[in-house]
């Protein structure tokens, strides 16, 4: 490998994309919920997801139940949406500077 | 596949020559900046347990005993001296996260780029013998 290539690898850092990233973090997030909301549901039991159901304090609407899932996914979307963003902006301005 | 590609360098102060490495190939092997993936993660976990502590110091009591949270954060409490601590114990986490991600990935890349580098010399000398 010639120096210049070598000096051009060493110096490199990488540049994120935001909206990429946001997009994955929010089906990841939204998926996370969705599934944990779905599998509650399936496992069953007496109480079902007494404590997964306290979400609802964060996003109202949400519940344990499959119609539930789905508003958990949206809101987690959103979030895992915002914070990808939030870290791609702050990572790439220090990057730049 | 990278001769159709205009080749422009991502490094500060480089020259831009027919010498340097396509921007897509550089782009795939360059190593994420630890201390910036770290800052990043400290201003989106301080930022996220702030607007939660906030949230439900404005809401009032509820189910959900966020107090708990001081079993891990010392001194975190769901009150207006808990919104600093957990400031300060959010960022913290975060930047600890954010950097260890960084490491953890650039040395995974750095495994992979040495094993991919190590069998394409093999494979280049392989048949050394035969040429003697």
């Amino acid at each position: 490998m010639e120096t210049e290539e070598q000096e051009q690898i060493e110096h490199a850092v990488m540049v994120l994309n935001e909206k990429f990233l946001g997009t994955a973090l929010g089906i990841l997030f939204g998926s996370m919920l969705f599934l944990a909301t779905n599998f509650l549901i399936l496992k069953g039991g007496e109480h079902v997801g007494a404590h997964l159901a306290l979400l609802s304090v964060f996003f109202p609407g949400y519940r344990v139940t499959f119609f539930g899932s789905l508003i958990g996914f949206f809101y987690m979307f959103v979030l895992g949406f915002i914070i990808g963003i939030v870290i791609g902006a702050v990572y790439n301005k220090i990057v730049r500077a | 596949m990278t001769a159709k590609i205009q080749p422009v360098s991502c490094s500060k102060g480089a020259s831009h020559t027919d010498d340097t490495i396509p921007p897509q190939l550089l782009r795939a092997i360059a190593p994420l900046h630890p201390t910036a993936m770290g800052v990043a993660w400290a201003v989106v976990c301080g930022g996220l347990l702030t607007l939660a502590t906030l949230y439900l110091m404005l809401r009032g009591p509820t189910l959900l005993q966020f107090d708990l949270l001081s079993q891990f954060f010392w001194g975190y409490r769901v009150s207006v001296g808990g919104i600093f601590i957990g400031l300060l114990w959010g960022a913290g986490v975060g930047f600890v996260l954010g950097y260890g991600f960084a490491l953890i990935r650039n040395a995974a890349l750095w495994i992979w780029l040495t094993t991919v580098r190590s069998r394409a010399e093999m494979e280049q000398y392989s048949d050394f013998l035969d040429r003697m």
